[in-house]
């Protein structure tokens, strides 16, 4: 399978401002690849909650912000083949906000429910937050989303161009931004949404999607700008965490997220999973017409019907990636937490997205896999543990983390 | 790869003290108080900026009497300012100030990233210019637009329905708003009001969280204010007599 593009990256590290006010993260990131049919869609959002105080929840509302444009994306994606271009434009443009502004109203109305402030009337302003998300097919890349989001474009050449803001800062009303807690006819998602074509000798190289504090820390455009060239050349998350932490301290406080997507060559890419994956196949058709298919197909069924365990076992192949693609998943943790229904959502759609569903499975039972996995897992818990206690006024239980699970 | 080295920057916080300089402030020592309220606020106003260190506190002035003209013209670090005092004469060429103020808000001089700016209006009497052109001229602008607005009402000869177009439509009920021209009736109050502009608001403006577009006119004002102090206008405080 491929995508066009190498595996997309994302993380939010919290604002300096927010840090010295032990307040939590309201930023939240996500990037995941989609099976398209033989081919990927790779998704990559960012999410600000609104800061206020009267949007007190909007740390949950952007962690379930990236969770409904994710599922939001895998829905459209079984019905939409990638080569009809022209629907999926219609979808940025219309249907997928729909869908994720209606996800996302059902998702904080659940989470609402749980929480002792239940019988305060409810109101999605608590949740308020941004959206941006980039689509990046192997033949085109896509974007969509509401509010102060920034993505730039790479290009050859390590020149970098502003693709898509919110508006002329000139006319900004200020600090204020669109948001998922307002009613669909007030929302500008049509403004933001685009699809653009990747022809033969595309000069992008890739694709950077941050949230308004990285933007608002650079002391110009020109610096924002050169810092995505320079970002899109990192190879390494914790590098990535380390640099926006100084962002944020040296500059605006506020929380960042930065998404960023490069794309291959096009060629198959030579990363062990896939190439692990083309042996497979390979293996399996050699077998089958030698009639001796027995193991390796056992081991390929196994591996449809468990895609929780196969991803453990790809996880365990390149352990060097766990902590990194763990990272990018922190708001699926928080929101795995916070709204006891997304575990379900996340197990039932195991088949697209088996990482997030290996996530859900691991939160009361051990995953089958290395330790490397489980210690990153226990360590990724016990984060998400302790920023639901910060967002509760708790002090975060690090003293007294929660039982490990007992064995099958 | 090394993380990219590009410049970063603390986001400049634009403060702008627009003060009535006219002869009838010489009366009653309200220019001595005026001078003294704003000296006195500089520590805390420092002290709100090195709490908030991602914001930058830059203080400028403007007088106003027969003309208007920067008392203060260079945006200073509030940890350096060092207050001049301010002398009284002349008319109150109220509409003249804005539009000086109107030419600073403008990109540039004004940073890209710079926050909403703070304009605080302090007047004991009535515009003798053309008030109407010089607000029409501060409101083309942008920033102006974003902009906190205060206005402090010395006495009670001061025009409250100018300052009330100054900071915008005023809110729905009654009682003592921001959004409504603070009547500071002695040096006591003037000096708590003007503490509260230069330490609270300051430190509401120097960290604003961002908070959703709404549908219609902005009719609360860009930052959420923080509450009034307590003054002599509230009856259960006793904070000193009516002198203006």
């Amino acid at each position: 399978m491929s995508s066009g593009w190498l595996q997309a990256r994302a993380c939010s590290v919290i604002g300096a401002a927010h840090q010295r006010q032990g307040k939590p993260c309201q930023d939240a990131a996500i990037s995941c690849s989609l099976p398209a049919g033989r081919e990927q869609l790779q998704l990559m959002a960012v999410a600000d909650g609104h800061g206020g105080s009267r949007y007190w929840l909007s740390q949950v509302g952007s962690s379930l912000a990236c969770e409904q444009a994710r599922q939001a994306v895998a829905q459209a994606l079984q019905q939409t083949p990638l080569h009809a271009t022209e629907r999926w434009l219609q979808l940025l443009q219309h249907d997928l906000p729909a869908a994720i502004h209606s996800g996302w109203l059902q998702a904080i109305e659940a989470d609402w429910q749980q929480r002792p402030e239940q019988e305060q009337p409810f109101s999605p302003l608590t949740y308020g937050c941004t959206l941006g998300l980039v689509l990046l097919a192997p033949r085109w890349w896509g974007c969509t989303g509401l509010g102060d989001w920034d993505l730039a474009a790479v290009e050859q050449g390590g020149a970098a161009r502003l693709l898509s803001q919110e508006s002329d800062p000139e006319l900004a009303a200020g600090e204020a931004t669109g948001s998922l807690c307002q009613s669909m006819d007030q929302q500008g998602w049509f403004t933001r949404a685009q699809l653009q074509h990747l022809h033969a000798g595309d000069p992008l190289q890739a694709l950077v999607l941050s949230t308004d504090g990285v933007r608002k820390s650079c002391a110009t455009d020109a610096d924002y700008l050169q810092l995505c060239a320079g970002v899109a050349e990192l190879n390494d998350l914790a590098e990535l965490e380390q640099g926006l932490a100084r962002i944020t301290a040296e500059g605006s406080g506020d929380d960042v997220s930065l998404a960023i997507a490069v794309r291959g060559d096009g060629r198959p890419s030579h990363r062990p999973a896939r190439r692990l994956g083309r042996l497979q196949v390979a293996a399996a058709g050699t077998a089958a017409l030698l009639g001796l298919g027995g193991l390796l197909s056992w081991g390929l069924l196994r591996r449809q019907e468990d895609p929780i365990a196969a991803q453990a076992q790809q996880l365990c192949e390149r352990p060097w990636q766990i902590q990194a693609m763990l990272n990018q998943r922190r708001s699926q943790f928080q929101a795995v937490l916070q709204t006891p229904n997304t575990a379900a959502q996340l197990h039932a759609q195991a088949g697209v997205d088996p990482l997030g569903a290996l996530i859900a499975a691991s939160r009361h039972n051990p995953v089958q896999g290395c330790d490397r996995l489980k210690l990153e897992l226990d360590r990724q818990w016990q984060q998400a543990r302790a920023a639901q206690e910060r967002e509760a006024g708790r002090m975060p239980a690090t003293a007294a983390p929660e039982p490990a699970p007992s064995p099958p | 790869m090394p993380f990219p080295n590009v410049r970063l920057s603390n986001r400049p916080l634009h403060f702008i003290y627009l003060c009535d300089c006219s002869g009838s402030m010489a009366a009653q020592g309200k220019m001595q108080a005026l001078n003294q309220a704003i000296r006195q606020s500089l520590p805390g106003m420092a002290e709100v900026a090195r709490e908030n260190p991602e914001a930058k506190v830059l203080v400028r002035a403007v007088r106003f009497a027969d003309q208007a003209a920067w008392h203060l013209a260079e945006p200073t670090p509030v940890q350096q300012l060092q207050w001049r005092d301010l002398e009284a004469g002349g008319i109150t060429a109220m509409g003249a100030a804005l539009e000086l103020v109107a030419s600073a808000l403008q990109s540039p001089p004004m940073e890209e990233r710079a926050l909403p700016p703070v304009l605080v209006l302090i007047s004991d009497g009535q515009p003798t210019d053309d008030f109407e052109a010089g607000l029409a001229r501060l409101m083309q602008r942008p920033w102006a637009q974003k902009a906190v607005r205060l206005a402090i009402a010395m006495g009670h000869d001061a025009d409250l329905e100018v300052l009330q177009q100054f900071i915008g439509p005023e809110p729905a009920g009654r009682g003592r708003s921001p959004r409504r021209p603070l009547q500071a009736s002695n040096a006591t109050t003037l000096a708590q009001y003007i503490q509260w502009a230069s330490t609270a608001v300051v430190g509401a403006a120097s960290m604003p969280a961002s908070r959703v577009t709404p549908a219609g006119p902005m009719t609360d004002g860009n930052i959420p204010l923080p509450d009034l102090p307590p003054t002599l206008l509230d009856p259960i405080d006793d904070v000193g007599p009516l002198v203006w």
